[in-house]
């Protein structure tokens, strides 16, 4: 995002191109300089330097010194149990279901090394009543939490042995017939499902049961210098005061660390608050009540936080995940998506009228494709302000608990099937956590429809910031001059950083390709995504939203919401995802591939 | 901002901060014991681990758990 300062030395320098553009006449000529220098004095490039940086050190680790080698023959192993249980049995026996159990549980995240990073990027817990709960558990407080919980356990551990029980004796006796009695099959394969259900609630209740005491202010302390240190650095290769910006950034970590506390509070969680929202109000309410202190303000770097977590998010932009679903959850996430974003764009240039085209696509990304981070890649992709994107995140959040509550009531009232009304919640509620709630709220089909329908939406922020980069360079800022660029100028315009974006994403969609689902599930996924990578991502949106209240004017906030057009221009695009996806969900779930929803 | 005394200052960060505060933390739950389906969706949540602020897949564990789902129905 352009912070205010730069975007005056943007149009400053805009004038002395245009000066020089007229004297050239109508003369294509590029006056962007891009020079070798650039690499390691750009914010852009700087960014992906350190979110590469932390994508090596955690590919290293996880796999050419981790633990890859013992789980690969750990896989292979179970693997070799399913296969035997597949050819000995027409259905998935207890065994099957056993090795494919093990294999769930191998992360490569409980290695030492992610032990030892998981530790040192904790962030504030949850809590309902103390907020110091969010950073301390003693020995007695766990203890009472986890007895509190061990009745449930016990119970849904019991159940779970005795539904085992039960499944093996129907196995056993459909063994006996060589699997070939059809009704001792059947029956065998309801009570494995039984034992499955059983299972799956044991496990559920096994988490009640595993709080373990925690004071977080240790390594919060270590977190804020690793970080400091890290970002540190790069501001001092462009040219900035290190110490400064070292000085201010204790208090963008505070507020950071203090929105996540308020963002963990139970009922704040359930509206939709978290870490992002709290960041930007949080800092918001300094900046416009007591002010920012000015030598806070070196340490608001919000693109520098903003495009080094993009570069990380981009590990986890994986493009196998589309067909989690098939044909139907590409169809509706893939083609409804670009469709709502275009014709909303379209609509508020051309019916609203919106003065900020790039407040136009933030709003349209984030309520097309998947909220909070679509509104983030394309924002830094579009270069829109840092107020552009908070009033969009702030759209998205009211409009996300809204619906969140509303849809599944209405699905219910209504009577529309749970596949269909999943399908329809995960490709219009715009935040991932909303839709596996409100998709839980209708229940458990509907959930694991709606969240894989996000899923499927999510990994088009990729393809999202890229368009919408290459759109800006190329038609909006260039028409924007009067004249025709060139190829030097647009690669010279270009936001660098989304190509370290979709870098990651690639890297890491081939990496888990190449590994198989079940080791690119242990390694890729529950190590180097969820055990390195997404913890500091995490950690740099949260303190980008600090910096962005921070340094934010309620005034100049204000101005962007004149006349209503982006409240407008969200319900309008919103009705028009929502008539879109039904329909598409309808057609794909229900008249098309019919096969598919009846095996869900 | 700076043409204010400090005093006055102070004063509307805690009013402005106790205003926040007092919405999500007094105004939010009141609403949520009041009405039958948000106080039920407030239990569902705090029953089942779910997050709604994650924004992103890999952030909601339940994303996974419906992959997996999926994955094992659809490959029958």
């Amino acid at each position: 995002m352009e912070m205010a300062p730069r975007r005056g030395e943007c149009r400053k320098q805009t004038e002395e191109e245009e000066t020089l553009m007229t004297q050239d006449s109508n003369v294509v000529i590029d006056h962007g300089k891009s020079q070798w220098s650039d690499l390691w004095k750009k914010e852009d490039y700087l960014a992906i330097w350190l979110g590469f940086i932390i994508i090596a050190v955690c590919i290293a680790v996880y796999t050419t010194f981790g633990p890859k080698a013992e789980i690969a023959e750990k896989i292979a192993a179970a693997n070799q149990v399913q296969e035997s249980e597949l050819a000995r049995a027409p259905f998935k026996t207890v065994a099957w279901h056993k090795a494919q159990d093990e294999k769930a549980g191998l992360k490569a995240s409980s290695s030492s090394f992610g032990k030892f990073i998981t530790h040192w990027t904790k962030k504030p817990g949850s809590w309902k009543t103390n907020p110091l709960d969010a950073f301390i558990m003693t020995e007695a407080q766990a203890k009472e939490r986890n007895e509190k919980g061990m009745p449930g356990y016990e119970e849904a551990k019991a159940k779970a042995a005795a539904a085992l029980t039960a499944a093996v004796a129907a196995e056993e006796a459909a063994a006996a017939t060589s699997f070939q009695d059809g009704a001792l099959n059947d029956a065998a394969k309801t009570g494995i499902d039984a034992w499955r259900d059983a299972h799956k609630a044991e496990a559920d209740a096994k988490k009640k049961v595993g709080y373990k005491p925690f004071n977080y202010f240790p390594s919060l302390i270590g977190l804020c210098f690793f970080i400091a240190a890290i970002f540190g650095v790069g501001i001092a290769m462009m040219g900035k005061s290190m110490p400064a910006f070292m000085q201010g950034f204790t208090i963008v970590f505070l507020v950071a660390v203090l929105a996540y506390m308020l963002g963990g509070q139970a009922i704040s969680k359930q509206y939709g608050f978290g870490a992002e929202a709290w960041g930007v109000v949080l800092g918001m309410l300094i900046a416009n009540t007591v002010g920012t202190p000015k030598w806070v303000l070196p340490a608001c770097e919000v693109e520098f936080f903003i495009k080094t977590g993009l570069v990380l998010l981009g590990a986890e932009v994986l493009f196998n995940k589309i067909v989690a679903i098939g044909t139907p959850g590409i169809f509706v996430a893939w083609v409804v998506t670009p469709v709502v974003l275009v014709c909303t764009y379209i609509f508020g240039q051309t019916v609203l009228k919106m003065p900020s085209k790039t407040l136009n696509i933030v709003i349209s990304a984030d309520m097309s494709v998947c909220g909070t981070s679509a509104a983030i890649a394309t924002a830094a992709a579009c270069r829109a302000k840092k107020e552009e994107l908070t009033l969009s995140i702030g759209l998205s959040l009211v409009f996300t608990a809204i619906m969140m509550i509303a849809m599944p009531a209405f699905i219910k009232a209504v009577g529309i099937p749970e596949v269909l009304g999943g399908a329809w919640m995960g490709g219009t509620i715009d935040s991932t956590g909303a839709v596996a709630a409100a998709g839980a709220f209708l229940g458990q089909k509907a959930m694991y429809v709606a969240a894989t329908i996000k899923m499927i939406q999510n990994v088009m922020i990729g393809v999202t910031a890229f368009c919408v980069a290459v759109y800006w360079v190329t038609k909006v800022e260039a028409t924007g001059t009067g004249h025709a660029v060139g190829a030097g100028e647009i690669w010279h315009r270009f936001p660098k950083f989304v190509l370290g974006f979709i870098a990651a994403s690639i890297l890491f969609s081939i990496l888990d390709q190449s590994m198989g689902k079940d080791l690119g599930k242990a390694v890729l996924d529950q190590g180097i995504v969820r055990g390195g990578t997404r913890l500091l991502r995490d950690w740099f949106f949260a303190l980008s939203f600090a910096a962005i209240g921070l340094s934010t004017n309620f005034r100049e906030l204000s101005k962007y919401f004149k006349g209503g057009k982006p409240l407008i221009l969200y319900v309008c695009g919103q009705s028009l995802n929502l008539v879109l996806t039904l329909a598409m969900a309808y057609v794909m779930f229900y008249v098309v591939f019919p096969e598919i929803t009846a095996k869900i | 901002m700076n043409e204010k005394s400090l005093p006055v200052r102070l004063k509307n960060f805690v009013l402005a901060t106790g205003t926040a505060l007092a919405f999500v933390y007094l105004f939010l739950p009141l609403l949520t014991n009041s009405c039958g389906i948000l106080h039920r969706m407030s239990v569902y949540l705090d029953n089942n681990g779910i997050d709604p602020t994650r924004y992103y897949y890999t952030d909601v564990e339940q994303v996974q758990e419906g992959e997996e789902y999926l994955r094992s129905v659809l490959e029958k």
